[in-house]
C-alpha cells in the first residue's frame, strides 16, 4: 500500500515572504523520495477549511496588510476546522509571521498588538524600549534530548541526525510562551523567541512555531522527516511506521556549515 | 551668489583639502582605497557640503527602483555621451547612498569646490532618495520598478514604495519617468503635481514579470508614454525591439533598436533612458547611436574573456540580486543550446545575509534547460547546491560545489573547450570577487 499525505499551504498568495515556500517544496520532494504520495493543496482568502482533510498545515509570514486580511478571513472561514484538527493532533508548522499569527496576539508594523488566530497559547509583543532593533541573523538551536531521540527512532535503518536546527531569523516581535506550550529548542546562537529567553520556537501537541527562515526545512531534513512521520503515524494509527533513511549529503553539508560558522563550540 | 552660499563655498575648500589628505593617508598606509570614508565623515559633520556641491550641476537626473538602476544609468550615459555639449558626472554602481554620492562629488570637484559638469546621472538607493531629494533638486526622477528587494535590508516593499513617493513629493518640479506596467511603480506620482511619463512593454512580457498585484493596463495612457514592440532576443544574447509613442507630445518612432544586454527586462531600461534623452533634447540619431554603443555595466550581461596560451573561454556575467532578477535570468537560460553555468552565492550585506531568497527563485525553470554542467561557488555554495537538489527532476545533472571562486574559475576553464561561453550568475560581492580574480578591478 502506498502511503499518502495531504499537505495544505495556508494563504500562499498572501503569506509568501522570505523563502518560506522552500518548506513546502521540501516536504513535497522528500515525500516523493520516501515513496509517499503527497497531495498539495492551497487555501487562500475566501476558501473555507474542512476538518479532517489535512495531515500537515504550513503557514508562512507576509506583509502587514496581508497578515491583517488573513486574520479576518481565518476567523470567518477556517478557525473552527483548523482548531479542531490541531486539537486532535494534526501537524501544523508556522514560520515567523505565520508563527506569530497562530498565537493570541501578534504585532503589526507600527508595533500595534493585534488579535491572532488563537490556535496556540503564545503572545507576541513589541520589543521593550531598552532592546533596540530587530532580531536579525543566523540561528543555531539545540533540540531537547527526548525530541532528538524520538527523531532518531523514526527510520528503518539507523541514521545519524544532528541535534541542532539552523536558520535565519528576522523579526521585531517578541514572542512569549503561555501554559501548555513548550519551547521547540534552546538557542545556541541568535535570539529565538525574544531578546531575554534562551529558547526558540514553540510546540503544542503537533503544532510547531519557529522564527527560522533559510528556508527552515531544507537545511533541517531531520525535522522535515519528523513532521512527515508524525503525520503518517497519526493518519494510519500505526506508531510502528518507519521512514527510509535518505542519504541527505547536501542537506547536512549546508546544515553543518552554519553550525560550524555560527554555533557555540 | 547669495552670501550664505558664498560662505558655504569658501568653507568647502578646507573640507575638500582635508578629505583629500585623508584619502592619500589611507592609500599610503594601505588601510584601504578610502573611497567612501570622506563622504561618510563630511556628510556627518558638514551636512551643507552635499547641497553646495550638487547644486552647481544644472541637470540632475535620479534613477531609483529595485532592479535595473545601473543598467538604466549606463544606457543613459551612453545616450548623453553622444552629445558634445554634455559634461557628465555619474556615481559608480553600488555607491548609491548619500556618502557614496558625496564622495564622488568631492572627488570630481577642484580644490576650490567647483564642479564643471552640465549633467549628473545618479543612481540613488530607494531609502536614500527622501533623505537627499530636497538638497538634490532633481530635474528628472526615473523609477525602474519595485520588485521585492533584498529582504533583510528594509523588511517590506510597502516601505520602499513610501520612501520613493516621499522623495518625489519633495521634488515638485521634477519630471517623473515611471514603469507604466508595474502597479506599484506606475502609481508613484498619482495625486502629486509632477509631470509624468511612462514606459510599457506588451502584455505577453509583463505577465511573466514579478510585479506585485495586477499589471496595470496602460492602454488608457495616450500621451507621454513609450511602448516597445516586436522584442527579439538574438543568438548572441543581444536584444532587438521597436519603440513607439510620444514624449512631450512629440511622436517617437524607432525601428530595430538594439541593446547588447540579454533579456526583455532590459528593454524597460532602454525605454526609460530614451525617454530621459528625449526630455533632455538629445536628437534621435544620437539616441539610436547611443543605444548601439552601450556596453553592459559590470555584471549586467558583461562579457569577460580568460585566455591562456591558445585557449580562450568567455564568461558572461549576469548579476542576481533577488528572486525577481534570478528568476528572470533563469528564464533566459532555457534558450541557450548548451548551458554551462556557475552560480556564485555570497551572504554579505550587499548580497542579502539571509539566503532564503534562493528558495523564492524559480530554479525549477532549469528543468527545461539543456545543461552541460553546473558549478556552485561562493561562501553559500552549499545552500545553492541544496536548492538545485530540490529543484531538479533529474538527479543525474552534474553539479559540483567549491566555495573558492578562484577554484571555480580554474576548474571551469579546464573543463570548457576553446571559444565556449560559460554563464556566470553571481550575487553582488561574489561578482566583485569574480571580476577581481579575472584581473579586473571595479574602477
Amino acid at each position: 500500500m502506498t502511503l499518502s499525505l495531504n499537505l495544505t499551504h495556508l494563504y500562499p498568495d498572501n503569506l509568501n515572504l522570505y523563502g518560506d515556500l522552500g518548506n513546502v517544496v521540501t516536504l513535497k520532494r522528500r515525500c516523493e523520495w520516501l515513496g509517499i504520495d503527497c497531495q498539495l493543496k492551497a487555501l487562500n482568502l475566501g476558501d473555507a477549511a474542512t476538518s479532517g482533510q489535512t495531515d500537515i498545515y504550513f503557514m508562512g509570514g507576509g506583509q502587514d496588510n496581508d497578515q491583517l486580511a488573513v486574520v479576518d478571513d481565518f476567523h470567518q472561514l477556517k478557525q473552527v476546522a483548523i482548531r479542531d484538527d490541531t486539537e486532535a493532533g494534526t501537524i501544523f508548522l508556522g514560520v515567523c509571521g505565520g508563527y506569530q499569527l497562530m498565537g493570541k496576539t501578534f504585532l503589526m508594523g507600527d508595533n500595534q498588538e493585534t488579535k491572532g488566530l488563537g490556535i496556540i497559547n503564545v503572545k507576541t509583543q513589541a520589543p521593550s524600549k531598552e532592546v533596540k532593533g530587530r532580531c536579525i541573523g543566523n540561528l543555531v538551536v539545540e533540540l531537547p534530548s527526548e525530541t532528538h531521540a524520538e527523531m532518531q527512532s523514526i527510520y528503518e535503518q539507523p541514521k545519524e541526525i544532528p541535534q541542532t536546527l539552523v536558520g535565519f531569523e528576522n523579526h521585531s516581535g517578541q514572542t512569549y510562551l503561555g501554559q501548555d506550550v513548550a519551547p521547540l529548542a534552546n538557542t545556541h546562537a541568535g535570539f529565538g523567541n525574544n531578546h531575554e529567553a534562551e529558547y526558540e520556537g514553540a510546540r503544542y501537541k503537533n503544532v510547531f512555531g519557529s522564527y527560522m527562515h533559510g528556508s527552515m526545512l531544507p537545511k533541517n531534513p531531520h525535522f522535515a522527516d519528523y513532521m512527515i512521520w508524525l503525520a503518517l503515524t497519526r493518519k494510519y494509527k500505526d506508531p510502528t511506521i518507519k521512514l527510509k533513511a535518505l542519504p541527505d549529503m547536501e542537506e547536512i553539508a549546508a546544515h553543518q556549515y552554519i553550525v560550524q560558522r555560527y554555533g557555540k563550540p | 551668489m547669495a552670501i550664505s552660499n558664498l560662505f558655504k563655498r569658501i568653507l568647502l575648500v578646507p573640507i575638500l583639502l582635508s578629505s583629500r589628505l585623508l584619502v592619500l593617508g589611507l592609500r599610503v598606509s594601505k588601510r584601504g582605497s578610502g573611497t567612501a570614508l570622506p563622504g561618510l565623515i563630511v556628510s556627518k559633520y558638514f551636512p551643507f557640503a552635499f547641497e553646495a556641491l550638487v547644486n552647481q550641476i544644472p541637470n540632475i537626473i535620479v534613477i531609483t527602483g529595485t532592479n535595473g538602476k545601473t543598467t538604466t544609468q549606463t544606457i543613459l550615459n551612453s545616450l548623453l555621451s553622444q552629445s558634445s555639449e554634455v559634461k557628465l558626472l555619474r556615481n559608480s554602481a553600488g555607491a548609491n547612498l548619500l556618502q557614496g554620492i558625496l564622495s564622488e562629488l568631492m572627488r570630481q570637484s577642484n580644490d576650490f569646490g567647483s564642479l564643471d559638469f552640465t549633467h549628473a546621472v545618479l543612481e540613488v538607493e530607494e531609502a536614500t532618495l527622501p533623505r537627499i531629494a530636497k538638497a538634490l533638486k532633481p530635474k528628472i526622477i526615473a523609477v525602474t520598478n519595485l520588485y521585492r528587494d533584498q529582504l533583510d535590508a528594509y523588511g517590506e516593499i510597502d516601505i520602499t514604495e513610501a520612501y520613493i513617493r516621499d522623495g518625489i513629493a519633495q521634488s515638485p518640479k521634477a519630471i517623473v519617468v515611471l514603469n507604466g506596467d508595474d502597479p506599484r511603480t506606475s502609481r508613484l506620482a498619482d495625486g502629486l503635481g509632477n509631470q509624468t511619463h511612462y514606459v510599457s512593454l506588451p502584455p505577453e512580457y509583463t505577465d511573466s514579470l514579478p510585479y506585485e498585484g495586477e499589471t496595470r493596463n496602460t492602454d488608457e495612457i495616450a500621451d507621454n508614454i513609450l511602448r516597445s514592440q516586436n522584442i527579439r532576443i538574438n543568438d548572441d544574447l543581444t536584444t532587438s525591439f521597436d519603440i513607439q509613442g510620444t514624449v512631450d507630445n512629440v511622436d517617437v518612432q524607432y525601428h530595430n533598436a538594439q541593446i547588447s544586454s540579454p533579456g526583455f527586462f532590459h528593454v524597460y531600461n532602454a525605454l526609460t533612458a530614451v525617454t530621459i534623452g528625449k526630455l533632455l533634447k538629445i536628437d534621435d540619431q544620437k539616441l539610436m547611436q547611443g543605444l548601439k554603443a552601450f556596453e553592459p555595466a559590470f555584471g549586467r550581461g558583461e562579457l569577460l574573456v580568460k585566455t591562456e596560451g591558445q585557449k580562450s573561454i568567455n564568461y558572461r556575467l549576469l548579476l542576481i540580486k533577488n528572486p525577481a532578477s534570478f528568476t528572470l535570468n533563469l528564464d533566459l537560460l532555457r534558450k541557450i543550446p548548451r548551458l554551462r553555468l556557475i552560480l556564485a552565492i555570497n551572504d554579505n550585506t550587499a548580497d542579502s545575509k539571509d539566503v532564503s531568497w534562493l528558495w523564492d527563485s524559480e530554479l525549477e525553470l532549469l528543468n527545461e534547460a539543456n545543461i552541460d554542467w553546473i558549478f556552485c561557488t561562493g561562501v553559500r555554495a552549499k545552500d545553492m547546491h541544496l536548492r538545485l537538489k530540490y529543484a531538479f527532476l533529474d538527479p543525474a545533472i552534474p553539479i559540483s560545489t567549491m566555495e573558492s571562486i578562484q577554484a571555480a574559475i580554474d576548474q571551469s576553464f579546464d573543463k570548457a573547450d576553446d571559444g565556449e561561453t560559460i554563464c556566470v550568475m553571481p550575487t553582488y560581492t561574489s561578482m566583485l570577487e569574480f571580476r577581481k580574480r579575472m584581473g579586473l578591478m571595479l574602477n
